[in-house]
């Protein structure tokens, strides 16, 4: 159980780097600086996660 | 100075960068990031890089569940499923007047009541069910107000209601218990709406509603739309029936495998990447809120604002509270979103609860008249939205006239249920 | 030209993002790797770690450092957990003193500073709390991390849609599962949380504890304040201290009875699950209300704070509070005396295995010469005396 539940963590990290990769394309691709601002907030608590520092 | 001047400075300088903000058109997510920027830079803390981010983390698992919610509500959208399921009823209960009513309600209701977002909702079903019940003869006008609080309520109702988390997180109070307190009111609320303002209306050509709907693919089925739902409730009840010897998956991770089941039985082939940004996309907004909501609640507790708005809450009179909470939800919800919660629901709930009332039912009821105050100016993020995807061609306005009376039905709903929480409390059993 | 303008733009708003990812995330990073030196007394005898009772818990970040103190005597043996919620820190203060200034007499005592070292390593979100706060030594500062109530999400991530507490079934919030006092007893291979509880009570097990204490401080909005939480295998014990405390040390010390369908609570679960006696301590820490108002260090340690003396005024605390607050000294000198306390009523009750500690200050002597009186200088104490937390 312990082995299946350290997988599982895995992929939420996983998913909090895809859902950051995807966030990233986005923002290159915007064109409205509101926009912009609010991808780069969105993006912080995910590579903050993604690289285990909260 | 003593504490309550200097951090009613610091709120009075917060609300003015925000109205200042709102005054040069800049959204309300900005808007209340820059408020936060305002406010610790007058509470003389700078600009500390930490409690910006420890902010903007607050709610990332919330985000995590938004994001994989709409996902799987995308993917379904996008295999047909949810038009075959319009379509289906349609065409065999158009003559049954009552029971489309009710099964249009239940479709909007589910996809809010899963993700937790009434945009979701408004996005996903709004737009084939307005097909429908213009077909029922409902006008437009009233067919987005019927969307639009039938969307809240399903934002509020269960599984997933964000302003009861949040304020239960806010107060160390366990998420547990909501379930019929929320579902109850919000279903009884919703079928009141959509039978107040769909009630009366001339029934069109069936087939006029029919070329309006998008053509599912023909092997879609009711048991392929079913089992991704079915793979989803599953993963729940494993959780709660085999606590102790099933892995702990999560929220976000059951939506993604219901949307992966969904993308698998799918007869139509679905771009997923694709379909990731749209999603992403579509919620900015929306996680956007939350991020920048975090970021005002950490620099509110950081300067004491926070705690100013608490004490003043909970050191009013009761009878005075009782009498302002149904203006006071929408309102605050107008203006911070789902900041509404944190901010506003935390003082109040322990207020009810230091007064003796059922803190469970209270916060229920509250959270049935906050998704009123989304048609609200400043934001009307939700309102606009139903608007545009109903396509109406009248004024805001008008909008806003149509939601009164059922609006004021669910206030007085809400009220009551907070005032008779301790009445009510056998409704936390499950 | 715009497309120009708007990449100079994009990349501008990309490195104030990377300013603030890198310079949180160093804040972040410090906080959770800052380690805290302990200057054990000779009372020490051994420090070992919990891991050495469930090796499950065995280099991970929960394997906290177990401090023995070995008595002159045979007696008792005593279990004191400080950290349960790091974001109490009291309960972590007194645990200090006793590892730099505790000595057995008579009878063993086993000794954690911080029972969920995890929690410890963040602090709580929207909370802004400082990561960490000093305190005042003759020799210079002493600084100590600031915790959270919760284990940290980089060590026990996902939470479930609900935690069902184990083995009671009851059904409680998704966060409590990381909440070190709602997991016990804990479960074998269960998550970081409940194998932290587990080796706990594998603790109590082997080494036959008598005594448990759980030292906390609470809101002063939360009924449960000032007082002694006890097991019914407890409650005599806990009313006769409760009432020493108020005749002798001049400060009310309440009792209440562990509720028996409250699971996953160590007063209950411990007292349920082992022999021991099991008891948690509760003392005021005005910081944790949610009427506070600027969160700051000097609001964590002095406990001055006038919205909730605002709050009070109109009856909605369930513990006084005045313009003098409640200082740091204050909270650790009730936990301090109420342990040993414990212990003096305990070792009247079986004199023939007493417990007896000595060196250890009370609650007037704490407020007297302050909390950081009776810390050790790491820089002139002996390296094998330091253990870190």
């Amino acid at each position: 159980m312990e082995f299946v539940n350290s997988i599982i963590n895995w992929i939420y990290y996983g998913i909090v780097g895809f859902t950051a990769i995807i966030m990233i394309y986005n923002l290159i691709k915007e064109k409205s600086w509101e926009k912009e601002v609010l991808y780069i907030l969105v993006i912080i608590p995910f590579l903050l996660r993604l690289f285990g520092l909260k | 100075m003593d504490m309550f001047s200097f951090t009613e400075i610091v709120l009075g300088i917060m609300v003015l960068v925000y109205i200042v903000s709102k005054v040069f058109r800049v959204s309300t997510e900005l808007s209340m990031f820059f408020s936060a920027v305002a406010g610790s830079l007058a509470g003389g803390f700078g600009l500390q890089p930490r409690y910006f981010a420890e902010g903007a983390i607050t709610y990332l698992d919330i985000n995590l569940i938004f994001i994989t919610a709409t996902f799987f509500m995308n993917i379904l959208k996008e295999s047909g499923g949810v038009a075959f399921a319009v379509r289906e009823i349609l065409s065999r209960f158009h003559n049954h007047r009552i029971l489309i009513l009710v099964l249009m309600t239940i479709i909007l209701l589910v996809p809010g009541a899963l993700t937790g977002a009434g945009s979701v909702t408004v996005l996903i079903a709004g737009g084939m069910v307005s097909v429908v019940l213009n077909h029922m003869g409902i006008t437009k006008l009233k067919t987005a107000a019927i969307i639009f609080i039938v969307a809240g309520l399903s934002a509020a109702a269960p599984p997933v209601s964000l302003w009861a988390m949040m304020t239960a997180a806010g107060v160390n109070m366990p998420y547990i218990g909501f379930f019929l307190p929320l579902l109850i009111p919000c279903v009884l609320g919703a079928l009141i709406t959509m039978f107040l303002l769909g009630w009366k209306g001339e029934k069109s050509n069936i087939e006029e509603a029919f070329e309006e709907l998008p053509i599912p693919p023909e092997r879609m089925s009711w048991i392929l739309i079913a089992l991704p739902f079915l793979v989803f409730f599953g993963l729940i009840a494993m959780g709660r029936f085999l606590p102790y010897s099933s892995p702990i998956v999560g929220l976000p991770l059951m939506f993604l495998i219901a949307g992966a089941t969904s993308y698998f039985v799918s007869p139509t082939k679905i771009k997923i990447l694709q379909v990731s940004r749209d999603t992403i996309k579509q919620l900015l907004p929306l996680i956007g809120t939350l991020t920048a909501v975090g970021i005002l609640v950490e620099i509110m507790t950081l300067t004491g604002v926070r705690g100013l708005l608490a004490v003043t809450t909970v050191t009013l009179p009761v009878s005075v509270v009782f009498g302002i909470l149904f203006f006071v939800l929408p309102l605050s919800e107008a203006v911070l979103m789902w900041g509404a919660a944190p901010v506003i629901g935390v003082p109040l709930v322990l207020l009810f609860n230091t007064i003796g009332l059922n803190p469970i039912i209270a916060l229920a009821g509250m959270s049935m008249i906050w998704p009123l105050g989304d048609a609200l100016p400043p934001t009307a993020l939700i309102g606009r939205l139903t608007v545009d995807v109903v396509g109406v061609d009248e004024s805001y306005s008008a909008f806003l006239r149509t939601c009164i009376l059922p609006s004021i039905i669910i206030m007085v709903m809400g009220t009551l249920m907070v005032i008779f929480s301790s009445q009510l409390d056998f409704l936390t059993a499950f | 030209m715009r497309d120009k303008f708007i990449v100079i733009r994009k990349t501008i708003f990309i490195l104030l993002g990377m300013l603030v990812i890198i310079f949180a995330g160093k804040s972040f990073y410090d906080h959770r790797n800052f380690n805290e030196p302990v200057v054990t007394n000779e009372g020490v005898t051994e420090v070992k770690k919990l891991g050495d009772y469930f090796t499950g818990i065995s280099g991970t970040i929960n394997d906290c450092n177990i401090y023995v103190f070995e008595g002159e005597e045979e007696g008792s043996n005593m279990l004191v957990i400080g950290g349960t919620h790091p974001e109490e820190p009291a309960g972590r203060l007194a645990a200090y003193l006793f590892a730099e200034n505790g000595k057995m007499k008579a009878g063993k005592l086993f000794l954690a500073i911080t029972a969920n070292r995890s929690a410890s390593t963040g602090t709580k979100l929207g909370g802004a709390y400082p990561p960490d706060f000093s305190i005042k030594t003759s020799f210079g500062e002493r600084k100590f991390r600031m915790g959270d109530r919760w284990s940290n999400p980089l060590d026990q991530w996902p939470d479930p849609e609900v935690y069902i507490h184990y083995p009671s079934g009851q059904n409680l919030a998704y966060v409590d599962t990381r909440n070190l006092n709602r997991t016990w007893p804990g479960r074998e291979n269960g998550t970081l949380t409940e194998q932290t509880c587990y080796a706990f009570m594998e603790l109590i097990k082997k080494e036959k504890i008598d005594v448990f204490i759980d030292l906390h401080e609470a809101e002063l909005q939360y009924p449960v304040i000032s007082t002694i939480v006890a097991h019914e295998n407890g409650e005599e014990l806990a009313t006769f201290v409760s009432m020493m405390l108020t005749d002798m040390e001049g400060f009310r010390m309440g009792v209440e009875f562990s509720p028996k369908n409250l699971h996953g609570l160590s007063h209950r679960e411990v007292g349920d699950y082992s022999d021991a006696v099991s008891l948690l301590f509760e003392a005021p820490e005005p910081f944790l209300d949610a009427t506070r108002g600027t969160t700051s260090r000097e609001q964590l340690l002095t406990g001055k704070d006038e919205f909730v003396v605002m709050a009070g005024k109109h009856g909605l605390l369930f513990e006084q509070i005045d313009e003098n607050g409640w200082p740091i000294a204050k909270r650790v000198g009730r936990h301090t005396s109420a342990i040993l306390m414990t212990m003096e009523i305990w070792s009247e009750d079986y004199p023939d295995r007493p417990l007896i500690c000595e060196g250890v200050p009370r609650y007037e002597e704490v407020i007297e010469n302050g909390v950081g009186y009776y810390l050790n200088d790491p820089k002139s104490a002996l390296k094998n005396r330091i253990v870190l937390e």
